[in-house]
């Protein structure tokens, strides 16, 4: 009985030293289920490419559904940490979730990757931390890139308009939005804010329509986003320019505001179905040519895939490449790999950076600015990847 | 002044879909004197069934109207049989808490079933308006308004010249007499029950042009929905109309003339409610309740 219990005792930390745990907390349910099922996806994806084994050992991902909220968030995020002492954690995805996840991160602090969350209060609360690596682009760069590109394309000097949400995405976003806008030359005329799920956004556009915008940001999710661009095109809102920061380059809203509602919406991303990107030339099969990789996804999912496919399995690709070749699971050393990677991918350069605002580890924060027109994706910015040019809505 | 007009015209319009979302919530207290928590699951369901009409089929939700209120009617007698009946005699908390747990079911199989996608349907009338003026009254908006218009109209119709109408009625006024006069109380529960999924799933058919459809739509509609019940005053149709329009104008009037209104205007839509809650809380043309 006592050797029994001795040689059980002794094979627990056999075990789990013969494995590299990898924390997925993911909105696998709720209102960010899509975010989830993508990081879910591109995860899987990475594993199924790289092999179940990472620096001569079986990787053991544990998903954890956050239910898109943040208490279970938290709670998930701690047994991680606490119970399960993993050294590696992937997601969550949605700004609100990750900022609810950093307390319980600080208990343990294993080394985290983020794939989503462009908040910059993230950014700010992750000030100098050697093991955060954000893969996603912070908030300021989708304005950044998209004045820069309305401005080349219509001149300065023109009246903008910015609609945005009451919840922290449009809140945090406002600011970044007059800022880089403003200093491109425009003139941020109006905000206006609408409530998360409103049932009708009419007002607001008929305040707007009085002020003749040539320009409307439209900082509002997926779903605001819908109402905003279906109850802008029954308004009749002759507006040149319409931008939305996080939803035109999504089959769900176009399909669901339909082709002439979608159609001359301007957004920023990251990735985009059907572009170009040359596979690594020291690792093609992980991180292979864009078409290759989109085959496969196709393959596999039966569907198209969406940005955070393209950016969850960047991101635990890269980790497990870290991993590898660090030849250990020790997080400080992965951390210090991962760090001094410059691997090709999907999203560009991997090299990470430190950002102004503070973050130490930051990659992929250059996006591309396109255009839908008609039922084609035209790249308008930045110059050395555009493929068409800015076109103003009629 | 063109301003004033189209907030008027916008305030009619959604009055008309708040009509349609509440009256069915409204019945189905003043028969059961159960508030169904799991009402905006049956708007949702609706949604979701005119969505499908249209992806897979091309039928128009006004077409498919009829078929997805009368599926989700059963679906909610199903419902019915399987719980609520089982807690008809049990306290408030208890119809509520079972309500709440099957509405949550509901959006999670919605949500593994469809994905937590937003959708919408796309109808010859969805993204078009007329022009009067200045005056911009949107097709769709036009279209669900007659659409609540009639749906009500009949319903009230039925209630008060059919003989089960009148059966349904005389329950919600005093069940003990209508229990006496040989009326079948737990066949006018079910059907009340399943008239107040009929009318939630019509206002989730229009809802599928005019909204974004998800598995989370239900929640925020309930909520309103019952906002407008209490304004009007529990279980008078009636008086949920006019708390729907009461609410529409409150809203939309906000949305129109305080800066960043859209974002105040469900505050102020609820700070109305507390108002009459505090003053006449039996609301505007509810009836006292005597509690025992």
């Amino acid at each position: 009985m006592i050797l029994a219990t001795l040689v059980a005792a002794a094979s627990v930390p056999t075990h789990a030293q013969d494995t590299v745990k990898i924390g997925a907390p993911l909105e696998l349910s709720g209102r960010f289920v899509a975010y989830g099922a993508q990081g879910k996806r591109g995860i899987e994806m990475a594993l199924a490419a790289h092999g179940d084994m990472a620096a001569g050992k079986k990787i053991e991902v544990l998903y954890r559904d956050v239910q898109s909220n943040n208490q279970v968030a938290l709670t998930a995020f701690t047994d991680l940490v606490q119970q399960e002492k993993v050294n590696f954690v992937v997601g969550p995805i949605a700004s609100g979730i990750v900022a609810a996840s950093v307390p319980a991160w600080r208990e343990g602090k294993p080394l985290w990757l983020v794939p989503g969350s462009s908040s910059t209060q993230l950014e700010d609360a992750m000030k100098g931390e050697t093991l955060f690596f954000h893969t996603y682009p912070w908030a300021y760069n989708y304005h950044e890139n998209a004045a820069a590109a309305i401005a080349q394309a219509a001149g300065t000097g023109k009246k903008v308009v910015i609609v945005y949400s009451d919840g922290g995405y449009g809140r945090e976003q406002l600011p970044w939005a007059k800022e880089f806008y403003t200093k491109a030359g425009f003139n941020v005329v109006a905000t206006e804010l609408v409530r998360e799920g409103a049932a009708d956004l009419n007002p607001v556009l008929q305040r707007l329509r009085q002020l003749r915008p040539d320009v409307l940001v439209g900082i509002v999710q997926t779903t605001d986003g819908i109402q905003l661009a279906k109850q802008i095109q029954v308004a009749g809102l002759k507006v040149p320019y319409l931008v939305g920061t996080a939803y035109p380059q999504l089959k769900e809203w176009a399909d669901a505001v339909g082709p002439e509602a979608a159609d001359k919406w301007i957004g920023i991303t990251t990735y985009l179905p059907g572009m170009t990107r040359p596979a690594d030339p020291n690792l093609p099969k992980l991180f292979p040519a864009m078409s290759d990789w989109e085959t496969a996804f196709r393959a596999r999912y039966h569907r198209e895939p969406e940005f955070l496919d393209v950016t969850s399995y960047t991101t635990a690709m890269l980790l497990l490449v870290a991993i590898d070749q660090a030849g250990t699971t020790d997080k400080n050393a992965v951390a210090r790999k991962l760090a001094s990677l410059d691997i090709m991918t999907m999203l560009g350069s991997s090299k990470f950076h430190p950002t102004a605002g503070g973050a130490v580890h930051q990659a992929f924060s250059k996006m591309i600015v396109f255009q839908r027109q008609g039922d084609k994706f035209v790249t308008v910015y930045p110059n050395d990847v555009a493929n068409g040019k800015l076109m103003p809505r009629q | 002044m063109s301003m004033l007009l189209q907030c008027l015209v916008d305030s009619i319009l959604l009055g008309g879909l708040y009509s349609l979302m509440a009256v069915g919530l409204s019945l189905g207290f003043g028969v059961t004197r159960i508030i169904n928590f799991a009402y905006g699951e049956f708007i949702m369901l609706g949604a979701y069934g005119a969505f499908f009409c249209s992806s897979l089929a091309g039928i128009d939700p006004l077409i498919a109207l009829p078929a997805v209120a009368i599926g989700v009617a059963l679906f909610a007698a199903i419902v019915f049989e399987f719980s609520l009946r089982r807690v008809l005699r049990a306290p408030a908390i208890n119809q509520i808490l079972l309500l709440f747990g099957v509405g949550l079911v509901i959006q999670n199989l919605a949500a593994i079933l469809w994905t937590g996608d937003a959708r919408s349907v796309e109808t010859p009338y969805s993204l078009t308006a007329r022009e009067f003026g200045d005056i911009n009254v949107p097709d769709g908006r036009i279209v669900t308004f007659l659409v609540a218009t009639v749906l009500i109209a009949a319903l009230l119709w039925w209630l008060h010249r059919t003989e089960l109408g009148r059966a349904i009625r005389a329950v919600a006024q005093n069940r003990d007499a209508a229990v006496l006069m040989g009326i079948n109380v737990m066949r006018m529960y079910l059907l009340s029950f399943m008239l107040n999924a009929a009318l939630g799933a019509a206002t989730g058919a229009m809802a599928s042009f005019l909204l974004t459809v998800t598995p989370f739509m239900g929640f925020p509609m309930l909520i309103k929905s019952f906002a407008i019940v209490v304004l009007g005053g529990l279980g008078s149709i009636p008086g949920t109309l006019a708390g729907a329009f009461l609410l529409a104008f409150a809203e939309t009037a906000v949305a129109y003339y305080v800066p960043d209104g859209i974002g105040w205007a469900e505050g102020v839509a609820f700070a109305v409610l507390l108002g009459v809650l505090i003053f006449r809380p039996r609301g505007i043309l509810g009836q006292a309740v005597e509690v025992a």
